[in-house]
């Protein structure tokens, strides 16, 4: 177990509230996609528990794979240097897990983490998870690299977890979607934003499909669609904000917050059936909850089991769309009641948080001896003077780190950070440069 | 989208394989809920690219399509090449097509490819200058590293990239006999492929006399004229005073109308098979050397294929054979021509498999009625992962589980774009805001 730091430091302790010690996780993000936020929630919710956490930051690497489009040079040649390119990330990844020593690197989908590096990890007892956060018969590559983590987090159930066991995943978890509570709060919007972000029924997505037909029975509301990949749909067009451009993650907390109703229609490639009544429930449907914002919401299969009937506003046609849309829109103390049933769920049991803890105890279950215990590191001379005693409880404060925390752990802290040192901090990491040569 | 451009650069036997892709564009769109939900019209019109020499047989083919030639083989001055095609190109721009399919490797389709914007070009395209290959494209390569296990047909292979493929059954009509006899294709345009005299004039005897002595009639191009002598040569006179001369003599149309009705076509893996299959005509296929039914098998239900299956096969044709060309004994073997004869033994025949064509949700495929096929069982379950991946089936169990890594590349799924991000088009979190922390 880590070394406390100093206990003679009079600060609260932020140690993990779950029987969990504080871990080290180095969370691999993906390049690009929707799994790229949830990445960073992970990292935020990990960081809250009281974990240190160190993040692999695969989207720096993307300015190379701009690069390698740009040569000019045969199809296959391109696909080699593809390939020699993920190496070299996977390697990168590696290197990170050698200097910063994580218990456990979690990855999001789509993270470059090649079945070498993952091998590797293995030998080395590095314990590696993955969240999958995708729908496995849309993403059908999962067959490929699912049996090469240790740990298989997906938002659906059977017949998924049951196809994992049989290609060799023996430790598979159900790990819904969530909300970040920090991030997916309630805002005070000014009279300015809330007229520009607010309407009675909102709807922040992609033009998917059955979206753009089902949306075709609301034109006559005062509706706002927000988001990308709304083009060529003319009865929709004035509905359209900002000209289909992407909305930012702050932004869309504040058109949460204005509109009366927020839709959430899972999104399909096909429209035939607008409402699809598939399995896993979107993020979107977590961070209204939290934010406190109504939602209508598609019925899912698996939503039963995360939110009460009074917590959601549900419907399963169009019609009943419709219907509720009218209904809503004239009773504002129902959405109100309903929105803060479902914030408080959210609050109780869905937030980043819950999920990261949950991914954490399944893997202490799963792994017996895990985390592996870590040899001590010395503390800090004993005989500090007060002044200097009060001036690292005020440095741990700020590096968000608690009182008991291990020296290796200030010392990934201050590695992390960027800029110019206090002379504090030097002195820091000096001192640990100082031990590996002489202790 | 309602007007498609496919360009097709290859041969023959390339054009008609392209036929589920050209009606999926025609026609996938009538049964399309999708589209009539949009309140799209679908009334698509399909464009077709092809050397000259075949502008005939594409029309021939497929009425209803607007087909342009443009000089793509050789045997022309250069000057033709670039004022022929810098007029046939000016005419394609014109047109403002909603979706290209550039589907052969090739360095004319990449450059052709850059009269289109990136965007609406599948298959092969260029992207500032660089060529890139669609994933699809990607996965094609990296199963024919390994051919034996070839999970889709050409003619799936290409109609996969159409929105919506029509059903494989609406691709071709059923194969039947037709009460005109025996046709012979003479040779493929590889002759590696293709039986030797000997050989062939064997299987016709076999199979002449299974059918009771019909008509019969050679096909092949001027160059194989002295092969109809050698192939004549090793004929009983029941056959050779009972035949008709086509060979050299037809154009597309000529021969089409040949074909029509036969009851048979025997025929190594030439462009005339794939005709035959899209007329109905049964077909009995040579497959030997580098052809590889499961790749270029006549199309639709009622054909033959018979498969020679030596180690090495298939080969590639451009490297020499090192072995005399073996893997053509098996059609010389008694209990081969027993069986073409309608009289098999107790023995199957050695070195070959005998296969009818038959269909899936997938496409067409074969089932093997005689012989040993020990990739059959992983070639069964590659298919079944492209099938999953092209969302018609689900939950497929297998027992080899290193073919999801022989068809899924890391690339896929860990770069963005088009070709590396296997999936991105239908990421359901895509519309999810990038949260930058």
């Amino acid at each position: 177990m880590p070394q406390p730091f100093d206990s003679a430091l009079a600060l609260e302790s932020a140690a993990p509230a779950s029987a969990m010690p504080r871990l080290r996780v180095l969370v691999v993000l993906p390049m690009y996609g929707g799994s790229l936020p949830i990445g960073r929630y992970c990292v935020d919710a990990l960081r809250d528990l009281g974990h240190v956490v160190e993040t692999f930051e695969a989207p720096s690497f993307l300015g190379a794979f701009t690069a390698l489009k740009d040569l000019k040079v045969t199809a296959d040649r391109l696909e080699y240097l593809e390939n020699a390119f993920l190496q070299v990330v996977s390697q990168a990844v590696l290197a990170k897990v050698e200097t910063f020593g994580p218990d456990l690197v979690l990855c999001l989908a789509q993270a470059p983490l090649n079945h070498q590096a993952l091998k590797r990890l293995r030998r080395d007892n590095v314990a590696t998870a993955m969240w999958f956060v995708e729908d496995h018969r849309v993403f059908t590559y999962w067959r490929a690299f699912a049996p090469f983590y240790d740990v298989f987090a997906v938002i659906q159930r059977d017949p998924l977890l049951e196809e994992l066991a049989s290609i060799g995943v023996r430790d598979a978890l159900y790990l819904p979607m969530a909300a970040l509570p920090s991030f997916h709060k309630p805002l005070e919007l000014s009279p300015v934003d809330q007229r520009r972000y607010g309407a009675d029924v909102a709807f922040l997505g992609a033009g998917y499909p059955n979206r753009r037909v089902a949306f075709r029975q609301l034109v006559h509301l005062d509706f706002k669609i927000w988001g990308t990949e709304w083009d060529g749909e003319a009865l929709l067009a004035r509905h359209v904000q900002q000209g289909g451009a992407r909305v930012s993650a702050e932004d869309s907390v504040k058109i949460y917050n204005a509109s009366r109703i927020n839709l959430n229609l899972h999104s399909s490639i096909q429209a035939r059936t607008l409402v699809t009544g598939g399995d896993f429930v979107n993020p979107r449907t977590f961070e209204l909850a939290c934010i406190g914002a109504f939602q209508l919401v598609d019925r899912r299969t698996l939503m039963g089991e995360l939110f009460a009937d009074d917590e959601l506003a549900t419907f399963d046609s169009m019609d009943g769309l419709t219907e509720a849309i009218a209904h809503y829109l004239a009773h504002p103390e129902e959405r109100q009641a309903m929105a803060a049933r479902a914030r408080a769920r959210v609050l109780a049991e869905h937030t980043y948080q819950h999920r990261m803890r949950s991914l954490l105890d399944f893997i202490a279950q799963r792994r017996p001896g895990w985390p592996a215990p870590r040899t001590a590191d010395a503390g800090l001379p004993a005989d500090l003077p007060e002044d200097m005693r009060r001036d690292l409880a005020g440095l741990l404060d700020r590096l968000g780190l608690p009182a008991d925390a291990a020296f290796a752990d200030v010392i990934t802290a201050l590695r992390q950070r960027s800029g110019q040192l206090t002379p504090l901090e030097t002195s820091l990491l000096f001192l640990d440069e100082w031990r590996k040569q002489y202790l | 989208m309602n007007k498609h451009l496919v360009i097709q650069l290859a041969r023959f036997g390339d054009l008609v394989q392209t036929k589920r892709l050209v009606l999926s564009l025609l026609h996938g769109a009538a049964n399309d809920e999708d589209a009539a939900s949009n309140g799209v019209h679908p009334t698509p019109e399909v464009h077709l690219v092809v050397d000259v020499s075949l502008v005939e047989l594409a029309r021939l083919v497929y009425p209803g399509v607007t087909v342009h030639g443009v000089r793509a083989h050789g045997g022309v001055p250069q000057a033709d090449v670039l004022a022929h095609n810098a007029r046939a190109f000016a005419a394609l721009a014109a047109e403002r097509f909603d979706a290209v399919y550039n589907l052969n490797n090739s360095g004319l389709n990449t450059a052709l490819a850059a009269l289109f914007p990136p965007d609406v070009v599948r298959g092969y395209r260029t992207l500032n200058g660089q060529p890139l290959r669609d994933r699809w494209m990607r996965m094609a390569f990296r199963w024919v590293a390994h051919r034996r296990l070839s999970p889709v047909n050409l003619v799936d292979f290409w109609a996969a990239l159409a929105p919506r493929p029509i059903a494989p059954a609406r691709v071709n009509p059923i194969a039947l006999r037709g009460g005109r006899g025996i046709g012979v294709v003479l040779a493929g345009r590889m002759s590696r492929r293709s039986l030797s005299p000997d050989a062939l004039a064997a299987c016709l005897r076999a199979v002449f006399e299974g059918l009771g002595g019909p008509r019969v009639t050679f096909f092949g191009t001027k160059a194989e004229r002295p092969l109809l002598r050698k192939v004549l040569d090793h004929l009983p006179a029941s056959v050779a005073g009972n035949y008709d001369d086509l060979v050299g003599r037809t154009g597309w149309t000529d021969l089409a109308d040949a074909l029509a009705g036969m009851d048979t076509l025997l025929t190594p893996d030439t462009g005339t098979m794939h005709l035959a299959a899209h007329l109905g005509v049964p077909v009995q296929g040579f497959f030997l050397s580098s052809a590889w039914c499961h790749e270029t098998g006549p199309y639709g239900p009622g054909h033959r294929v018979w498969q020679a299956t030596l180690d090495c096969l298939p080969c590639l044709e451009a490297r020499p054979c090192p072995i005399g060309v073996q893997c053509l004994d098996a059609f010389r073997s008694r209990e081969f021509l027993s069986f073409l004869s309608g009289r098999p033994g107790d023995r199957n025949p050695p070195g070959m498999l005998g296969m009818v064509s038959t269909l899936d949700d997938v496409g067409s495929t074969w089932l093997t009625v005689f012989g040993e096929d020990a990739s059959a069982p992983r070639r069964v379950e590659l298919r079944a992962l492209v099938g999953e991946y092209l969302g018609l089936f689900t939950g497929e169990e297998l027992a080899d589980h290193d073919l999801a890594r022989l068809l899924y590349h890391e690339a896929d799924w860990m770069l963005p774009g088009p070709e590396g991000a296997a999936f991105a088009a239908f990421d359901p979190f895509a519309d999810e805001p990038v949260h930058r922390g």
